[in-house]
């Protein structure tokens, strides 16, 4: 090879490392954020860690087809959703019977019913613990739980969880409608029994 | 005017900021009329946060150095 091709070449593989040293930092940056969503979307922590190194791992080996600008929060979701469906989770299919979930109020509305006599109601929610919320949310069928998750921890748009789920933006909307009710009663259930 | 149960049917997509101009509009009148209705809605902005909050996990740094090894080696 003469030298006049040789150095265009060294130019562009320079380039190319620079890019891809940039495009592992951005990304190895979110990765607190990508393993918060991650930890809820299945089921256990081990699960969890798999999922978001293994995600990495191909992030890394396919980085030249993310587009630059884009964003890179979503794309990696996009891979790690992907990547859950892959390890066998299979599409859950919701089944037509699933219980009536309440409406938007009836969490406040049960938490009120049990005040202890203080009139403070913007305290009501210390009424919930974190394990009422955690052990709620790992109740919701994932379905639901993964258009809660994507939106309310992941601060995810509805068109990015549409992108990321490969899903229409209006089954995102009906989704995240009945997922926070059924949450919201799991909650209920979970701070004030479900007896009444 | 809405009421009571609309207000409730829009509290969602209210917080979510995705109600058209108008219909925005009419729920906010309703908030400020609504001492039950507002009290509702207060919770749920508390209720959001606490969610969020309660079911943060760090992340363990064990893992952020294997991702950090998954990096490709510098030629």
């Amino acid at each position: 090879m003469s030298e006049t091709t040789r150095e265009p070449d060294a130019r562009r593989l320079a380039t190319n490392a620079r890019d891809r040293v940039h495009f592992e930092e951005d990304a190895l940056a979110l990765s607190d954020q990508v393993y918060r969503v991650a930890r809820h979307l299945v089921g256990s922590r081990e699960e969890a860690e798999d999922l978001v190194q293994e995600t990495y791992a191909r992030a890394f080996r396919s980085w030249r087809s993310f587009t630059p600008g884009t964003n890179l929060r979503a794309w990696l979701l996009r891979i790690l959703t992907n990547l859950n469906i892959d390890r066998g989770r299979r599409i859950q299919r919701s089944p037509d019977t699933q219980p009536l979930e309440e409406g938007d109020y009836f969490l406040y509305n049960k938490l009120e019913e049990t005040n202890d006599g203080s009139t403070d109601e913007d305290r009501v929610v210390e009424r919930l613990s974190q394990n009422d919320v955690v052990n709620a949310l790992s109740s919701v069928p994932h379905d639901f739980r993964d258009v809660v998750v994507l939106v309310d921890i992941g601060d995810f748009s509805y068109a990015d969880a549409a992108q990321i789920l490969d899903i229409p933006v209006g089954t995102v909307m009906s989704r995240l409608h009945r997922g926070r009710r059924i949450l919201k009663r799991a909650m209920a259930d979970s701070a004030v029994g479900s007896q009444t | 005017m809405c009421d009571c149960d609309d207000c409730e049917q829009w509290m969602q997509p209210f917080m979510d900021r995705v109600l058209t101009d108008a219909e925005r509009r009419e729920a906010e009148v309703h908030l400020d009329d609504c001492s039950y209705c507002r009290k509702r809605y207060r919770f749920e902005t508390h209720l959001r946060q606490f969610v969020r909050q309660a079911v943060v996990e760090p992340m363990p740094a064990e893992l952020k150095q294997r991702l950090a090894a998954l990096r490709t080696p510098l030629q």
